[in-house]
């Protein structure tokens, strides 16, 4: 990284670092919304931070569910599907693992949460399963996993209706994990992103047809107001580049909006730092090819001993009978050993042909076993 | 029918031991693949997920990544391009259902490799930067305004 001492944040036009400015942060009931502007930084960098807040951030949903019983008029699947929508409270989602990486064998505590859910319908009256009816495990000590929610009765969302005898039995498994996967693993219900409300950079055609005001077509939105409006017969900026986007961060209810910008931004370096982490041990020699597939360093082969091909493959095939063989291939291995390849197969070929007798005379396999190429070289 | 698997039974040890090179291949190949997937499954605990494509040199080399796409490339890309000694950064996703993202950088003086390393470290300053940012001005922004979070 020699001679590479500059300031990336220095480059742009004016020599400050990115800035970010919260316009609002709604106040609502259910606190869902973020809005801020991010400036001084650019277009790829704040794609790259929407593309990650939208998709990226881990969050809790139901991924299993095994169905007892179920009467009701609902097909299994779709009401498996239904509850795997449900919003789950996210906000200590760092306490779990990802299932995959957990040491158990299918899933545990340690990396799910379980639901359970039982409804039966015993009026005449249709029944009304909401989920406020699931019940967790209790197995984690904070709010994890639990159904989000927002309602004034307290109900949380509709997942289906009984009639008199219908019954519902079913346990959740929730996991962990990322809206690339399934969108139910969404932290965001929308991320609004704009930048140059006044199109000054032609970006978008904003296309109107001739008998319209296009003005009225393309209401200007409420960040115009922020940016000054583009003067009469003024030039094109070819230079000009978008530097001020302006984000709306609405969640979906399972994690506070700037806890989603936070964890964003982190798993954004997280990325970062596990590429950095696999280029800084190895040093790259221009041409030289990592052997990634394959069998994995040759010093690996040469020192265990213990691995299966050369011990038990050789010596169950050879081992009995061929006393001879194996003492002359002992010479051929001290023929590689001086380094010439070459040498290996022929002395190979040769000594035994001269141990074993002419049976041997076909015996160029040895020079194809893994002995030979694969392994060593 | 019987006495021709017994004139034979003489002859079979011979004949094992001529077929033994050729019938311990494949089992000796067997062993290597299972051991192979053994390495294999070792690795996997930490893949390497950047490698270096063939006809790269030290000043214009083509790196290819897994599991990443735009998020990564495209942030990677304009920051690598910032660099003064860089002559050209570009990415592409050759394929969209192939999880892979390929990055090209040509250098005017100094290694390739360094260029994505600086890339990517300038990446997470940027990141430090914003996230410092957003916690002040969302703190002040939650104080002048009374909310309590």
């Amino acid at each position: 990284m020699d001679g590479m001492d500059y300031d990336p944040m220095a480059m742009d036009g004016d020599s400050e670092q990115p800035q970010v400015k919260i316009s609002a942060v709604l106040q609502q009931a259910d606190k869902t919304h973020v809005d801020f502007e991010l400036s001084r930084t650019n277009l790829s960098f704040a794609n790259s931070l929407r593309r990650v807040i939208q998709a990226e951030v881990p969050t809790i949903a139901i991924d299993l569910v095994e169905i007892e019983v179920n009467t009701s008029v609902l097909a299994d699947e779709f009401i498996a599907h239904r509850l795997g929508l449900i919003p789950l409270d996210s906000k200590n989602v760092g306490d779990l693992n990802y299932s995959r990486d957990c040491d158990c064998e299918q899933y545990c505590e340690q990396c799910s949460v379980t639901l359970n859910l039982h409804a039966k319908c015993t009026s005449d009256d249709i029944m009304k399963v909401y989920a406020s009816d699931l019940v967790t495990d209790g197995q984690h000590a904070n709010s994890v996993g639990k159904p989000v929610i927002n309602d004034p009765e307290g109900l949380g969302c509709l997942l289906a209706k009984l009639r008199m005898g219908q019954e519902l039995r079913l346990t959740c498994i929730a996991k962990k994990g990322i809206a690339k996967e399934h969108a139910k693993w969404m932290p965001t219900s929308a991320v609004g992103f704009e930048y140059d409300p006044h199109n000054k950079l032609q970006h978008t055609d904003l296309w109107f047809e001739n008998d319209t005001d296009p003005a009225k077509e393309w209401p200007k939105s409420k960040h115009a107001e922020w940016e000054d409006p583009p003067q009469e017969g003024e030039p094109f900026d070819y230079d000009a580049v978008p530097n001020r986007f302006y984000f709306e961060v609405e969640a979906a209810g399972n994690m506070e909006p700037d806890q989603i910008i936070q964890n964003g931004i982190r798993i954004l370096q997280q990325k970062i730092g596990g590429l950095l982490k696999g280029l800084d041990p190895r040093k790259y020699g221009g041409e030289e090819e990592p052997d990634f597939d394959g069998p994995r360093s040759p010093d690996m082969n040469l020192d265990g001993s213990t691995t299966p091909w050369q011990d038990t493959g050789y010596q169950t095939a050879y081992g009995g009978g061929y006393g001879g063989g194996q003492t002359s291939y002992g010479g051929s291995q001290t023929s590689y050993g001086q380094g010439s390849q070459s040498s290996f197969g022929q002395d190979g070929q040769g000594s035994y042909g001269q141990g074993g007798g002419g049976s041997y005379g076909n015996m160029t396999a040895y020079g194809t076993t893994p002995y030979g190429q694969s392994s060593w070289q | 029918m019987p006495g021709r698997t017994k004139k034979d039974e003489p002859t079979a040890q011979d004949t094992n031991m001529e077929d033994a090179p050729p019938s311990a291949q494949p089992e000796a190949e067997e062993v290597d693949t299972e051991d192979q997937e053994e390495v294999q499954e070792e690795e996997e605990i930490e893949p390497q997920r950047v490698r270096i494509l063939p006809g790269s040199t030290d000043t214009a080399a083509s790196f290819e990544f897994v599991d990443e796409g735009h998020t990564v490339g495209n942030a990677l890309r304009y920051i690598i391009m910032k660099n003064p000694d860089v002559e050209f950064c570009a990415y592409s996703i050759p394929h969209p259902s192939e999880p892979k993202m390929n990055l090209r950088i040509q250098t005017y003086d100094g290694l390739a490799v360094d260029a994505l390393k600086k890339g990517l470290a300038d990446l997470q300053d940027i990141c430090d930067v914003v996230t410092d940012e957003f916690t002040t001005k969302k703190d002040q922004f939650n104080a002048e305004h009374g909310i309590v979070r």
